[in-house]
């Protein structure tokens, strides 16, 4: 137990991809499937309890990065094993172990085919997400970063719907673009710290130190954060980047939509806080309207494109780039409230949205299609569905009382203390949020059940109960106690807009070292 | 006698203990092409299991040996015309690695497509051999001698499948334009010995000091051609014409032993080329520039051509030809950075590694899928590999996604290494047109991945059997790049140290 006392973040990230591996025992074919189910789940829900273990440990008000382990990794480069857990990474850690086990539960029937890797390939994907939120050093945050995508493109690529293949290659390449530009931001650091300080290193606690020059909008740090946000960007997905978003989430089976949207969106807006904003605060401060801006149109614009949708999944998909465009407000705000909110809205979109997939995935899987104009009416044959569908919904369109209530209005309240005039405009976003979601929720579940195939649909399964049940919670939970949230996350996003505003002053030194290596 | 003692100089003829100790691997090689030469022609047994045996045997006791000597300071031999040293032995063991591996694969293939057992392997040994003897090298006439011996063995090789047109054009294509670039090499040497009056490297360098404000035109023209002979054997573009027809036609384990252990070669003699003439230590300036510059150019065509045309390419032989393009402009970006970083060459040395590491690995994994007559090896023919045959498709998914760069594997370190010192170096251009050139690649490279994983499996019957060396060889292979990729520390260290013994 000592070991794990010292190693509780190693435990908790390379856990799902040890599971894994030795469920790579378990016999392939039919006759194993359900030990092999059984043994997957069991190891998510490992994972779920170590996270709590680590949600035990974390101070809140503590250290700044906690439970922190540091490994010489390649010393010639000063690259290191460091991880460390602060109050931001800590919610979405658990977010990401929450909903893993909820996937799971929600892939038995839906995925008949090629198990074995289907199940590896999740518990593995699970570990690079974890290792990304925990990396405290660039190097090892790109690994993980970059190797996430593996596995996401063969959760796509294999189990997907018809347009699978093309989904799955526009997903990794479009990734993979912004990641590259963002690795060459990395080199440009890490010599910048060898020509400032000495030594090599890429930690982060250390690059956090760098003085860059930060004048005007091609400035060295403006061309860097340029870079890093560009990855970031793409990721969560920000307007005009976001068209990888509707084909992967669309294709993907139920369980790679729901960690696309619920996790793998949130390394962007992860990715601002713990790298780009604290790193080039003067470059953050120069494009802080430019950003907000795209989030604005990110707002307005997902919001109507949803609403014209046919597919019930395009729909949710198109959902996820307006709620994403308020995360970026609110971290763009620069302030404590528009930041929290950002965080918060993170969490509740990964809850909100994943559930809406997994809702989706549902009756997916009883009727095989996702057009609106194919139902009707199914309130009626499914009343349990319906409950949580309109819960869900609510929670998406935020409803006070739900946990998308609390995130937006936050972020809606930081915002207008930058710009009132772009608040006014995200609010609308609510407005044409609560249209595209009541009027789609309207379509399908109420009206005359006319279809035929609709009048024999079977409602949730108790499975389906269970898969269901924990988000629901969490959607009250969260909207009704957020401040039990808030606690273990406060001190962090004071020192993360400490870093992120803080005036970086230019020695003349740094801006010779700048000019003299061209 | 006596006479002949005043024409000898002695110090030519005596070795003394550390010497010939510095020169086991290389007595062992070329005691073990003799022997598998002279093992070739018995006839009362079946050769071809001696001679397999032996060639690996030698293999593997000069490896060994070369191993040891990584760790020994360097030592001149032959007055000054080779040396020995952590750069030659780490090489060494690279190239013998790789003829041995070649070997133990292409058992199988030979004998599914009815080839000769015993040349052979003679021939792998003797190119490694060249190879050796190539990059321990100090002096331009030994470097000549050395590229020939292993040009030579390789060019029969390419053309092994006698009753192949495409492996007998391949042989001529790359015989003859190889010899262009070798005579290119040899005059640029000639012009070399006028401007300087010497062929060892350190006394060229001597001279080069001599004369700060720049050398003779003869000189410049000189340098230029000897490049231009490397930029060749490399088949950096514009000179690669000949590259994707030679892979192609040559037999699969031959293409995979040309792009791993003649490609190493090639670089580590111009690496060592480059450290011995100073570059990048602000001897003759001008000249740097226009070396800088050219391989500038030469870089990014050479990382924007191959990657273009590999996107295009439905053959797998002939997309990772392509791709061994590409990779070469890669290198040349870490050639070019190796002066002004701090990491200097152990950059390219670490990425001709690990290059050859997943290289060798998807040749023989190639060698393994093709059928007979090196047919089946068009992208349709994997559909569905990885229900057919899981390790395989596995393995291939390794090794690819470590050429495209993907961590947790090799090529991700290798490749952040190579730019890392590049920005260092100041090429942040260079770079970024780099890491551009790489997501292109990303393409191809998922491609095949879409066959193997995402499409049905089409009619094929029961695969062959994979033979037991050649199923190790993968496997080795694939614990390698995927070992190097999460912990590189130990290959970064290696890579420095025989760097820095130049």
């Amino acid at each position: 137990m000592a070991w794990l006392d010292n190693h509780l973040l190693t435990a908790v990230v390379f856990l799902p991809l040890l599971w894994a591996l030795v469920g790579l025992l378990v016999p392939g074919g039919d006759k194993s499937a359900g030990a092999r189910k059984a043994w997957t789940l069991l190891g998510s829900f490992a994972t779920f309890g170590l996270s709590f273990l680590l949600y035990d440990r974390f101070q809140a008000g503590g250290a700044e990065f906690q439970l922190m382990e540091k490994a010489p990794w390649i010393e010639a480069m000063g690259i290191s094993y460091s991880l460390g857990v602060d109050g931001i990474s800590l919610w979405l850690m658990l977010l990401t172990t929450f909903l893993t086990p909820i996937v799971i539960l929600a892939s038995f029937t839906a995925v008949e085919e090629r198990q074995k890797e289907y199940y590896f390939l999740l518990l593995a994907l699970e570990t690079a997400m974890l290792g990304a939120f925990v990396a405290t050093d660039v190097f090892l945050f790109y690994v993980f970063w970059e190797a996430m995508l593996i596995p996401m493109y063969f959760l796509v690529g294999i189990w997907g719907g018809k347009d699978r293949i093309y989904a799955a290659m526009k997903f990794f390449l479009y990734t993979l673009v912004g990641s590259l530009l963002m690795l060459v931001a990395i080199f440009y650091l890490a010599y910048q710290h060898k020509l400032q300080f000495g030594t090599y290193s890429t930690a982060l606690v250390d690059l956090y130190n760098l003085r860059l020059p930060g004048e005007g909008w091609l400035s060295v740090q403006a061309i860097l954060f340029l870079a890093f946000s560009l990855a970031f960007a793409i990721k969560v997905p920000l307007f005009p980047l976001h068209t990888w978003l509707p084909d992967a989430h669309v294709q993907a089976p139920t369980a790679g939509s729901v960690i696309l949207a619920g996790v793998l969106l949130k390394m962007g807006g992860y990715g601002f806080i713990r790298l780009a904003f604290p790193l080039f605060p003067q470059a953050v401060a120069q494009y802080q309207v430019a950003f907000m801006i795209l989030a604005a149109i990110a707002i307005v614009y997902g919001a109507w494109v949803a609403t014209v949708q046919p597919d019930i999944k395009k729909l949710v998909a198109y959902s996820s780039v307006s709620h994403m465009g308020y995360v970026v407000l609110g971290l763009f705000s620069l302030n404590a409230i528009g930041a929290t909110g950002a965080i918060y809205q993170m969490l509740n979109h990964g809850i909100s949205t994943g559930g809406l997939f997994l809702l989706v995935g549902m009756i997916y899987e009883r009727r095989h299609t996702r057009e609106i104009k194919d139902f009707g009416g199914i309130t009626k044959v499914m009343p349990l569905f319906a409950v949580a569908f309109m819960i869900v919904t609510l929670s998406s369109v935020a409803l006070p009382g739900t946990n998308g209530f609390v995130g937006e209005f936050l972020i809606l309240l930081g915002a207008w203390k930058t710009s009132p005039g772009l608040a006014a405009i995200s609010a609308l976003g609510v407005i044409f949020g609560a249209v595209y979601m009541l009027w789609m929720f309207q379509r399908v579940m109420f009206g005359p059940l006319d279809k035929e195939e609709n009048k024999k649909l079977k409602d949730l399964s108790f499975r389906e109960v269970l898969v269901l049940l924990p988000l629901i919670v969490a959607i009250f939970a969260m909207g009704v106690a957020p401040n039990f949230f808030f606690r273990k996350m406060e001190s962090s996003v004071d020192s993360f807009l400490r870093r992120a505003q803080r005036a970086a002053v230019v020695t003349p030194v740094a801006a010779n070292t700048i000019e003299g290596k061209n | 006698m006596e006479t002949a003692n005043h024409l000898i100089r002695p110090e030519f003829l005596s070795l003394g203990a550390d010497q010939i100790h510095a020169l086991m691997p290389y007595f062992v090689a070329f005691a073990g092409c003799l022997v598998t030469l002279l093992l070739s022609v018995i006839r009362s047994v079946n050769p071809k299991w001696p001679v397999l045996l032996g060639t690996v045997a030698t293999c593997v006791a000069a490896s060994v040996l070369s191993i040891e000597q990584i760790r020994e300071p360097s030592l001149s031999l032959f007055n000054g015309m080779m040396v020995s040293d952590s750069f030659s032995a780490f090489f060494n063991t690279v190239f013998l690695a790789t003829a041995g591996m070649t070997a133990l694969a292409s058992f199988r293939y030979l004998d599914r497509e009815r080839l000769q057992h015993t040349e052979y392997y003679v021939l792998l040994l003797f190119s490694a051999l060249g190879m050796m003897l190539m990059t321990s090298a100090l002096d331009l006439i030994v470097v000549f001698i050395a590229l020939e011996i292993m040009s030579l063995a390789v060019y029969v090789l390419v053309g092994f499948r006698r009753a192949d047109r495409r492996s007998n054009e391949a042989a001529m294509k790359y015989f003859i334009l190889g010899s262009a670039a070798s005579a290119v090499f040899l005059y640029g040497s000639a012009l070399l010995y006028g401007a300087t009056g010497s062929l060892n490297l350190r006394e060229i360098l001597a001279v080069l000091q001599s004369h700060p404000e720049g050398m003779s035109p003869i000189f410049t023209l000189g340098s230029w051609l000897v490049l231009l002979g490397f930029l060749f054997k490399v088949a950096s573009v514009p000179f690669h014409m000949w590259m994707p027809d030679v892979y192609e036609g040559a037999p699969v384990p031959v293409t995979g032993f040309m792009t791993t252990g003649l490609k190493a070669a090639a670089f580590a003699t111009l690496v060592r080329l480059f450290l011995a003439l100073g570059f990048g230590k602000a001897v003759a300036s001008t000249l740097q520039q226009h070396v800088h510059d050219i391989l500038w150019v030469v870089a990014v065509l050479t990382m924007l051509v191959g990657n273009v045309v590999a996107l295009t390419q439905t053959n797998l032989k002939r997309m990772l030809a392509y791709s061994s393009i590409a990779h070469t402009g890669y290198l040349l970006v870490g050639l070019l950075a190796g002066g002004g970083s701090d990491q200097g060459f152990s950059a390219v040395v670490m990425y001709l590694t690990v290059y050859a590491i997943m290289n060798l690995g998807a040749f023989v994994v190639l060698s393994v899928l093709a059928e007979q007559g090196d047919t089946g090896l068009n992208l349709h023919d994997l559909s569905g590999l990885a229900r057919r045959r899981p390790w395989i498709a596995f393995a291939l998914a390794v090794f690819l996604f470590s050429m495209a760069g993907i961590p947790p594997t090799a090529g991700f370190a290798a490749k952040y290494l190579v730019f890392y010192s590049a920005i260092q170096a100041g090429e942040i251009w260079l770079v970024v047109l780099g890491v551009l050139c790489s997501a292109i690649s990303v393409y191809y490279y998922l491609r095949v991945m879409v066959y193997m994983y995402m499409k049905e499996p089409v009619g094929s019957a029961a695969p062959s059997r994979v033979s037991f060396w050649a199923a190790s060889v993968v496997a080795a292979m694939v614990v390698l790049t995927l070992q190097v990729g999460i912990l590189p520390a130990r290959l970064v260290h290696a890579a420095k140290k025989a760097v820095t013994s130049l």
